[in-house]
């Protein structure tokens, strides 16, 4: 068992470094653009009467290039066309090479600076995760809670619930950013309902005592936190609910209902924990797709989270931020991996036995 | 579940299947189509008008006075050329990839010789460093298939890690959510619909590929397989003909809900404004105009029912699918 699950987190681990490093080696495509985007008035240079000449520009993007580690080639092997021969030829540069320099520095715990900002991107990883866990944390949680209760309902009396299901079914179908966009079009519009705060979490936090703070940032984490937990509440329950009912046609549960158990504590004592081992990696898979999620609810209610940073470094080709946030979310799954090979090695005393 | 009563099945299919037909015909038909205003030249006397106000506009207009039903035609041209292409592709790149992976495993061997051609051409193919040294490695390896050929010996043979690679691949695909993964790589990539295409199949051939291999090592080991074997068939051809269309059995169910899924994706990523031009129409970017114009509920509540629509149809399409399946032997 411990065996298979450090192989298994192994795996998983090459696979978040492969894929780093290949969104890592695809960012030479429009490295141009991203250093364009990257000097602090890429915009108001090319349109103001005022701006530098194109000669200017061309100092300035070759300083930000040697600053940022750029003018290095790109990995240990490059290959240059010769333009009259048509002769390709390859180069070995040696460890002087970004991807060398980046893999190095991750090692060490430097995992770069952001080309838009300057700042270290751990920094700015750290911050937005500090505000993103809370709000898929609490989603989640909210999320299992009620998927456990609905499953168990469902199961129990299947017939009477045939509404519940198809409203199900239907939220199943809905894609996250529709939840979320009807939620804020409905509860957070001053023409229908205004019960909650649309935008501006920042702008709440001046002058105001601990307390007000603490209340003005749970109003505005409501709706992102009910969108979320209402995208990922329908595949969890109809999952479980299917799992439960599978349990109790089985044999074992036509004897508990014969000793005269309640069909509660049947589901509670006997068909629960057997019903609970395929939802287990649903629920490990839910800590990295809520980090997905959180893309979308992010952008839509305008939060600082990891979500909203990653998009905005995807728009302004922040390769390093980019990067980092992936590592960050391979991480995340490989935390959830471990997580629920321990919940497996709990919930089935089959799997203990045979290790 | 009462209310899916065998006649309501039934009438809920046939409702799937006319809308998904009638959404297929209009993104066909998309540009010969009578429609009052082309989706992309804004009314600017009409701004944000209600359905039925304006003459013409028929759905009203979004705030950049573009008309909604226009746009609603030509995004779904967008989605159908968009998800059901990289559907199919994805699902038949999973069915070769988990095909191949599950009846051949790690076990199957491939002669030296072979090793060497297949190496030196594609090294040279590639243009790695110093291209001749492929062409030398190639020669050797023909000459030794010749050699070998003409004693009529047994090669030596090196494994070909088959499902290891395929796995190792899908998995290493599977570690970051698809979304993340695609807005990622949509930066580095550009933004064309043939890019966004590749991209999407690359990033979903992963399942299809674990259905079929899975179904591929429970027909592997079926008589059939066993006689079509000792009758002589070649071990490309029993894979061919006989147990890879048993294998594709779960694709059935699982191809309209990876279309619903793509669906779901491509207009997410449209809002997002990540990955299509903005001047292609798509129901996502529309749906994202209305957090400008928070009283236009009209641009909001058409697509998003045109989406909603599409997905639950998939779903029950799938689901049909795989009760009918339940009931075959």
């Amino acid at each position: 068992m411990v065996g298979v699950a450090l192989r298994r987190l192994a795996q998983t681990g090459l696979a978040v470094w492969a894929l780093a490093s290949v969104v890592f080696l695809l960012s030479y495509r429009d490295i141009d653009a991203a250093v364009r985007l990257a000097l602090p008035d890429a915009t108001e240079a090319t349109a103001g009467p005022g701006a530098g000449s194109a000669a200017d520009q061309a100092t300035q993007q070759a300083a930000l290039r040697q600053r940022l580690g750029l003018d290095l080639p790109l990995f240990y092997l490059s290959r240059t066309t010769d333009p009259q021969l048509h002769w390709v030829k390859w180069r070995w540069n040696g460890a002087h090479n970004q991807y060398h320099h980046w893999a190095m520095g991750l090692a060490r715990g430097n995992w770069g600076v952001s080309f838009r900002t300057g700042e270290a991107v751990t920094a700015r990883l750290g911050r937005a995760l500090s505000f993103t866990l809370p709000l898929t944390g609490t989603a989640a949680f909210l999320a299992v809670l009620c998927a456990f209760g609905l499953g168990q309902r469902l199961a129990r009396r299947p017939r009477g619930h045939s509404l519940l299901q198809a409203a199900l079914v239907v939220l199943h179908a809905l894609p996250l950013f529709v939840v979320a966009l009807a939620l804020l079009l409905t509860l957070a519009n001053p023409e229908v309902v205004a019960w909650f705060p649309a935008y501006g979490l920042q702008a709440a936090d001046a002058g105001l005592d601990t307390w007000s703070q603490a209340g003005q940032y749970a109003l505005h984490l409501v709706l992102p936190v009910a969108a979320l937990t209402l995208t990922a509440l329908p595949e969890l329950t109809l999952h479980l609910s299917g799992a439960l009912t599978r349990e109790l046609r089985s044999d074992y549960a036509t004897t508990a209902r014969a000793k005269g158990l309640t069909e509660q504590a049947i589901i509670r004592h006997h068909a629960l924990r057997n019903a609970l081992l395929p939802t287990i990696t649903l629920i490990a898979e839910l800590l990295p797709a809520l980090v997905a999620g959180a893309v979308v609810v992010e952008v839509v209610f305008a939060l600082p989270g990891m979500g909203r940073l990653l998009a905005d470094a995807a728009a302004a080709r922040d390769y390093p931020v980019l990067v980092g946030g992936i590592l960050l979310i391979g991480a995340a799954r490989l935390l959830a991996l471990l997580l629920a090979d321990l919940v497996y090695f709990w919930a089935d005393p089959r799997i203990r036995w045979h290790s | 579940m009462a209310l899916l009563t065998p006649a309501f099945r039934r009438w809920s299919q046939w409702l799937a299947v006319l809308w998904l037909g009638v959404v297929v015909l209009v993104a066909a038909l998309a540009p010969v189509l009578p429609l009052p205003y082309p989706p992309n030249s804004p009314d600017l006397a009409n701004i944000a008008t209600p359905p039925l106000e304006a003459v013409g506009h028929w759905l009203g207009t979004d705030p950049q006075g573009r008309d909604v039903l226009s746009i609603l035609v030509f995004g779904a041209r967008t989605a159908v050329l968009l998800t059901l292409p990289a559907a199919v592709l994805a699902a038949v790149l999973g069915a070769l990839a988990g095909g191949a992976a599950g009846f051949w495993g790690n076990a199957t061997r491939l002669a030296v010789p072979y090793w060497l051609l297949g190496g030196g051409v594609g090294w040279w193919a590639l243009q790695l460093p110093v291209p001749l040294l492929g062409l030398v490695v190639a020669a050797v390896g023909l000459g030794m298939a010749l050699l070998f050929g003409v004693r009529k010996q047994r090669f030596p043979s090196w494994p070909i890690p088959l499902n290891a690679v395929v796995v190792g691949a899908a998995t290493t695909l599977d570690t970051v959510p698809r979304l993340v993964l695609v807005v990622a790589m949509a930066a580095g990539t550009g933004v064309s619909i043939p890019g966004l295409l590749v991209l999407l199949t690359l990033t979903s051939w992963p399942l299809p590929a674990r259905l079929v291999r899975a179904q591929m090592l429970r027909v592997r080991t079926l008589p059939f397989v066993e006689a079509a074997q000792a009758a002589g068939i070649s071990p490309q051809r029993v894979w061919m003909r006989h147990a890879l269309p048993h294998a594709l059995q779960p694709l059935r169910t699982s191809l309209p809900l990876s279309v619903a899924g793509l669906l779901g994706l491509e207009s997410t990523l449209s809002f997002l404004g990540i990955g299509l031009a903005p001047d292609v129409a798509s129901w996502g970017r529309l749906m994202a105009t209305i957090r400008n114009e928070p009283s236009a509920w009209w641009a909001f509540v058409f697509p998003a029912l045109c989406l909603i629509i599409s997905i639950i149809s998939l779903n029950s399409l799938s689901r049909h699918r795989a009760a009918q399946e339940k009931l075959l032997p």
